[in-house]
């Protein structure tokens, strides 16, 4: 499958701060990936420089094939769409008129306008000024802003930090529709639950390094214990190898109706962070 | 370069209502035309009174509007938005400059009618002022980019109009102290060097000169902000 970005030894070095130091990694087209790490790790420097905002220190980016220093032209920007916390919008204009500069920008529709919104939740409020906006809304808008083109690739940083569950499950759902439709995703997070439902394959980044990288799913297979959690009726709680010793005594307290609740002891993406890195998430 | 006509458009009309709903900026633009409307009273009509009154609009309403313009663009990040966008850099630095070009024009128009300002070749003056404007559009962009905040950008562009509103008083100053013969090379020097030749008979032939020292001064301008711009987009 073909890799629509892929980097290799990339470095970012400020002043007195490296960002980040040797990262690897691809994203193949029509894939959602994850780019998962606590603040301060790294991930936004990574987005500024697959979008033409930063050159790296050392190492080699490509975006579409082509190197990121040829972002600047207009022909690969149409290409993709991005959403920073550095992504501002016009405070003093309605949300509409917000995204109507877009749409000349980028030579689309103005009809695209309500269906973006309608995408984010906001096709009721979009004669609203948006510096009357709460935070989370203003980042619904930018995120509409950043899909209204269209975009092959869109690159996410932390698109639902400042939203509700509710408002996240929906832009969750768009998300995942818009890349069923064939748009890559490239999202980063400190929410694990985040990339746990969203994500192909995530990356662990942690002091500028990624240092895990598969699916969620091998991820948390290959960081299972193999054990289950058998609740009683009696509030006991026993752990139970997945083996035939196991099978024996769940048999056993199947048998005299002792079983309140089975689980299987998969660790989630955060337990596995933070054995990996000894760093929480958040 | 590409430069797309809707796409500066669409910054100009955006620009538009965010200026209108903006008191802070958009106040300046009456300063000028109520000075003039007090001096036309006055009976004031020298060459040199009427070109401080040019000359501050251009430091007032061109570059101190379009650095805060720029400045705010800066400030609230929406400039990196523009720039992600497939709008060339022609397109959004003309269109960011459109909105202060007709504004600027519009209250010169209006100080010079009230300050009864009529001169003797209207096409040579008209050819001037909108060429210097120029300048000053470039010389606020310039600052705008230079600056973090609209605050300080309202701080650094001060000396701009203080020294380009006052442009008659160095060139009285300069006949005293040597060192300031130089100054008189500046474009609002040239403008009102060029607006007195005109007064006395001067005709498109008579100040190339003048003309052409003023559109040195907006090549550079723009040449360097040009310049600055491209560095901006990469931090
Ligand atoms: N412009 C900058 N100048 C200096 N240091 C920076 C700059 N941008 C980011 N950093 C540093 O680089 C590191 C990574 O930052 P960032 O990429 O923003 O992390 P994240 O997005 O994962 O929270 C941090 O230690 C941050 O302080
Ligand atoms: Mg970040």
């Amino acid at each position: 499958m073909e890799n629509i970005i892929e980097v290799s030894s990339l470095a970012k070095v400020f002043a007195n701060q490296t960002a980040i130091e040797s990262v690897d990694f691809h994203v193949k087209k029509g894939e959602i990936f994850g780019f998962l790490g606590p603040s301060g790790s790294g991930k936004t420097t990574t987005i500024k420089i697959l979008t033409g905002q930063l050159t790296p220190t050392s190492g080699t980016a490509k975006v579409f094939g082509e190197s990121v220093s040829l972002l600047k032209k207009a022909e690969y920007r149409r290409r993709f769409g991005v959403l920073t916390d550095n992504s501002g919008l016009y405070g003093r204009l309605s949300i509409y008129d917000n995204l109507k500069l877009y749409c000349d920008l980028y030579d689309v529709a103005y009809s695209k306008i309500d269906e973006v919104l309608d995408a984010v939740n906001l096709k009721q409020e979009k004669a609203k000024k948006v510096s009357a906006l709460s935070k989370g809304m203003t980042q619904r808008v930018t995120l509409a802003r950043a899909l209204i083109h269209e975009p092959e690739l869109l690159f996410l940083d932390e698109p639902t930090s400042a939203l509700d569950p509710t408002n996240s499950l929906h832009i969750h759902e768009g998300l995942r529709a818009l890349n069923e439709k064939g748009t890559t995703i490239f999202l980063t997070t400190h929410d694990m639950y985040e990339a746990e439902v969203l994500c192909d394959r995530v990356a662990f980044l942690n002091k500028g390094q990624i240092q895990l990288l598969d699916t969620p799913d091998k991820l948390k297979k290959s960081y299972s214990d193999s054990t289950i959690t058998v609740e009683l009726t009696n509030g006991e709680k026993v752990i139970l190898p997945a083996g035939s010793e196991g099978a024996n005594r769940l048999f056993e307290y199947m048998n005299t109706n002792q079983v309140e609740t089975i689980h299987t002891n998969e660790p989630t993406l955060g337990d596995i962070f933070v054995q990996v890195t000894g760093r929480k998430l958040a | 370069m590409m430069i797309s006509l809707k796409r500066m458009n669409a910054i100009l009309q955006k620009d538009f209502k965010d200026f209108s709903r903006n008191y802070a900026v958009s106040i300046v633009i009456v300063i000028p035309i109520l000075l003039a409307a007090f001096w036309g009273r006055m009976g004031a009509d020298s060459i040199d009174m009427h070109y401080m009154l040019i000359n501050m609009t251009f430091g007032m309403v061109a570059a101190f509007v379009q650095c805060c313009l720029i400045a705010e663009e800066k400030e609230k990040n929406t400039l990196r938005g523009l720039m992600l966008s497939p709008a060339s850099t022609a397109d959004i630095l003309g269109g960011k400059s459109l909105l202060t070009f007709i504004i600027t024009m519009v209250v010169v128009f209006f100080s010079a009618y009230l300050a009864e300002y009529k001169p003797a070749n209207v096409a040579v003056i008209v050819v001037a002022i909108v060429l210097s404007s120029f300048f000053y559009i470039a010389l606020g962009t310039l600052l705008g980019l230079y600056s973090k905040s609209v605050l300080e950008a309202s701080v650094i562009v001060m000396p701009v109009i203080v020294i380009f509103s006052f442009g008659s008083f160095i060139a009285v100053a300069a006949e005293k102290y040597p060192i300031l013969q130089a100054a008189n090379y500046l474009p609002n020097l040239q403008l009102i060097e060029l607006a007195a030749k005109v007064e006395a008979g001067a005709g498109f032939g008579d100040v190339l000169v003048e003309f052409a020292i003023i559109l040195g001064w907006v090549i550079a301008s723009i040449f360097l902000t040009v310049v600055i711009y491209r560095k901006r987009m990469v931090d």
